[in-house]
């Protein structure tokens, strides 16, 4: 009886010990854009995450081509005229939760901190600020956050012909569950 | 006369509406949906498909990339979401593997258990920690 107390406590600090790091790979990333001429949104839910319960250290990483929109031609345009998909395959966002003290990964709830970090979109890098949510219920951490971007930002060429059919300022939502 | 002319007239009409609206369906619709009927451009295994891009990402990603590919290895785990079925296709040995995102709309997916062997046919979007596959369908 007592060994096997032992071993359940052996395995408990274990578990504790291999924490930190958490992963998501399916990660749902959406983005808005809004014009009186048309809405247009995409989906991408194959995005990777790693997430540092101890540093903060909070990593994104996702593929242009994975973005699924209604019309397969909307999709052409995005990828070959727009953001270069071939060129530049991966998005990124690097950074850190910048008021960690006030998110507790151990105990449910929801807290919301700042995000700060650099942005890679098309190539191009920018620092970023941005609100975070991390919802913590039965010991999973689910994070939330927008990016609000804009496409001249990161040198997205978008002809005068449709310019008025692309928003100025596109909202990219986040959406990652992390699994142990 | 001129009753024939305008029988002509409405059959023109007619075909014209019913080459815009096949032009417009093929356009606007055509999603990629199709893939599942489509031929595949590669057939490989998933332990291979990884080795290449683990190897190489860049000419990986020049060979594979928009590319209709089949892929054959074993379900390691089956994820639901809001948006559709991921199924995770590794080899024993390795951490990594190969990501395959299916619509609701793929019936063939109660069918698949982990552990199976599974062919799947998709179109590879890239690299990250896995190899992603999207708008998948099962192959028999």
């Amino acid at each position: 009886m007592k060994k096997i107390f032992v071993i359940l406590a052996l395995l408990a600090s274990i578990n504790v010990a291999a924490a930190p790091k958490l992963v998501s790979k399916t990660g749902h990333v959406w983005f808005y854009s809004h014009t009186p001429v048309e809405d247009i949104e995409a989906h991408n839910r194959q995005s990777v995450s790693i997430l540092n319960t101890e540093t903060g250290e909070i990593q994104i990483s996702i593929l242009i081509k994975s973005f699924e929109f209604k019309v397969a031609l909307m999709q052409e345009h995005f990828n070959e005229n727009y953001m270069e998909s071939s060129k530049f395959p991966k998005s990124s966002f690097k950074g850190n939760i910048v008021h960690l003290d006030k998110v507790d990964f151990t105990k449910d709830g929801t807290y919301t901190s700042d995000v700060a970090g650099d942005l890679t979109i098309h190539g191009v890098v920018k620092k970023v600020t941005t609100s975070g949510t991390f919802e913590v219920k039965d010991g999973k951490v689910t994070a939330k956050a927008k990016f609000i971007v804009s496409p001249k930002d990161y040198e997205i060429v978008i002809p005068s012909l449709v310019e008025s059919k692309i928003a100025k300022e596109i909202e990219i939502t986040v959406e990652l569950p992390y699994t142990e | 006369m001129k009753s024939r002319l305008i029988t002509v007239i409405v059959i023109l009409t007619v075909l014209v509406l019913i080459f815009s609206a096949g032009a417009w369906f093929y356009v606007f619709r055509a999603t990629d949906s199709n893939v599942a009927y489509s031929k595949a451009d590669v057939e490989i295994s998933a332990q291979d498909l990884l080795k290449r891009f683990e190897s190489d990402e860049n000419s990986a990603n020049a060979a594979f990339l928009d590319k209709v590919i089949l892929v054959t290895g074993i379900v390691e785990h089956v994820a639901h979401d809001s948006l559709g079925v991921t199924v995770y296709l590794v080899n024993p040995d390795e951490i990594s593997g190969v990501i395959c995102s299916f619509s609701d709309s793929e019936t063939n997916l109660d069918k698949v258990k982990v552990g199976d062997p599974l062919k799947v046919k998709g179109i590879c979007t890239g690299y990250l920690m896995d190899v992603v596959l999207n708008k998948c369908s099962i192959e028999e």
